[in-house]
């Protein structure tokens, strides 16, 4: 028996997933935050998101495909409704990711999270022991409390993921943050590299952003050498270029990397819309506000998103524009991208400073005589 | 009248799709046409070499257990279903046979079938 879709019911891109941004604060102040978001010490509190508005979004998300959502920040679990939140999110049966810094994870928010659909949470951890950790993260004792929300993720019977974002300071504690995070029970480990955005480009300037030939060497190290010391599953997250073929095919390790730019879409704090956080500090990706503006008019119509699809991934420029991973690395990070140049097309940074330095690989490269112009 | 039919045991690779191999044996099928890139496993590659049009589906098992270990008992259906899914993405077609009205064989030609080029 054959089922056919309405496709009157579908967008030709549906909106797959909505990253809500739930709080304007945040209870740790990391130095190398993208976001950027205020510090929340105990006893002040910023606006987080209303919410009547994530009720109504959610409702206005269905019909145009919404499957999932993913609460980040600032940081999520401070949002002072996240228990109507998560209990929505359950009884809407939308899938849940969330990004946190672990310390609000406590035995009775974790059950909630564990009783939504297929959950997914992501702890970060910035280095294996409290020092390197807090030094990152700004905030004296915040390492073991994060270990504390990480066990009781694990009690709770999810497999988190560790996110650790690889600097300077803390390159030298990579191995040892994985045998802390196998000691842990976690699923997994991801290695973020640092962007130069927001606070980010302050980390570059003083010096602990790590140079192209150490970035492409520590990923080779991870692919090739302490993936097999462990059974966690590790992602290094630079783009699919770098990655092994038999990662990105066989493992859904390329799965993991990719972000779905054309289905997904953000929600600030302040209700916004927006491309994703980016619009925390880039203006022009805001696109309308959920108090006055339908979903659906913003995603039909917004002229970023009609360009995005228009021009994705034959517009990309520089070696983006002539690899062989285009159509599904989709640029690695169009809002980094656009925020770094301006320019949605631009080269991915990483990339261009790879290929610049001769050390692209050259297998994923169009052969010249294969290449059409764009 | 004659007619082309495609002969569906000999399968041919499309002579424009790029085979990039890698230093894992691991190899990326690109699609100049289409901008498609698409992952082959060394037996996707050990497989993609031999769809020369002269190699038969039972040739190319053949190899395979001669040149591979552990080669399953379904390898003549993965095998199919693979050039099958091949064919579907316009990366290979079939050896064709020109035949007269009442079927008989006259001549051989190569022909990859034209697909719509995707517009995105």
């Amino acid at each position: 028996m054959n089922v056919t879709k309405d496709k009157s019911e579908k967008t030709d891109y549906p909106l797959n997933t909505i990253y809500f941004y739930l709080t304007g604060g945040c209870n740790l102040r990391c130095r190398h935050c993208w976001i950027e978001p205020k510090y929340q010490e105990r006893g002040r509190s910023f606006p987080a998101l209303d919410l009547d508005l994530f009720r109504s979004i959610i409702e206005q998300a269905k019909p145009l495909g919404l499957s999932s959502v993913k609460l980040t920040g600032g940081e999520p679990l401070l949002h002072p409704q996240i228990k109507e939140i998560l209990e929505l999110i359950r009884a809407q049966d939308l899938s849940l990711s969330i990004e946190t810094n672990g310390l609000l994870c406590t035995p009775e928010l974790v059950l909630k999270i564990a009783n939504c659909k297929n959950p997914f949470v992501a702890v970060s951890l910035d280095g294996a022991e409290a020092k390197t950790h807090e030094w990152v993260r700004g905030v004296d004792g915040c390492f073991e409390d994060t270990l504390n929300g990480i066990r009781n993720l694990v009690k709770a019977g999810l497999r988190p993921q560790i996110i650790m974002t690889i600097m300077g300071r803390n390159k030298d504690q990579m191995e040892a943050v994985v045998r802390l995070a196998e000691s842990l029970g976690v699923g997994s480990a991801k290695f973020n590299i640092l962007q130069s955005i927001a606070r980010g480009k302050g980390m570059y300037e003083g010096g602990e952003a790590l140079p192209i030939e150490e970035l492409i060497s520590l990923g080779n190290w991870v692919e090739n050498v302490l993936s097999a010391s462990t059974h966690l599953r590790l992602y290094y997250s630079q783009p699919m270029a770098f990655l092994p073929l038999g990662k990105i095919f066989t493992d859904n390790g390329g799965e993991s990397l990719i972000c779905r730019i054309l289905n997904i879409l953000g929600v600030l704090s302040d209700g916004s819309y927006a491309l994703c956080g980016i619009g925390e500090t880039v203006p022009e990706l805001v696109f309308g506000h959920s108090a006055t503006d339908r979903l659906e008019d913003v995603w039909n119509n917004t002229p970023v998103y009609l360009e995005l699809r228009e021009g994705i991934p034959h517009r990309f420029e520089g070696v983006c524009g002539k690899c062989l991973m285009r159509g599904s690395c989709l640029g690695s990070c169009v809002a980094q991208n656009y925020s770094r140049s301006k320019n949605f097309w631009a080269g991915n940074w990483f990339c261009e400073e790879a290929y610049q330095h001769g050390l692209f690989p050259e297998t994923r490269i169009i052969p010249k005589n294969r290449r059409t112009p764009s | 009248m004659s007619r082309l039919v495609p002969d569906k045991n000999k399968p041919v690779a499309n002579p424009i799709v790029v085979l990039r191999e890698e230093f894992d044996d691991w190899a990326v099928l690109f699609d100049p046409d289409t901008g498609n890139a698409f992952g082959l496993s060394p037996v996707g590659v050990f497989i993609w070499k031999r769809l020369d049009g002269s190699h038969t589906i039972e040739n190319i098992i053949k190899e395979l257990l001669q040149n591979c270990e552990d080669v399953p008992q379904e390898a003549e259906a993965h095998l199919k279903d693979f050039i099958q899914s091949l064919v579907e993405q316009g990366l290979a077609g079939y050896e064709t046979q020109k035949t007269l009205g009442g079927g008989e064989k006259t001549s051989k030609t190569k022909k990859i079938q034209k697909r719509e080029k995707q517009t995105r």
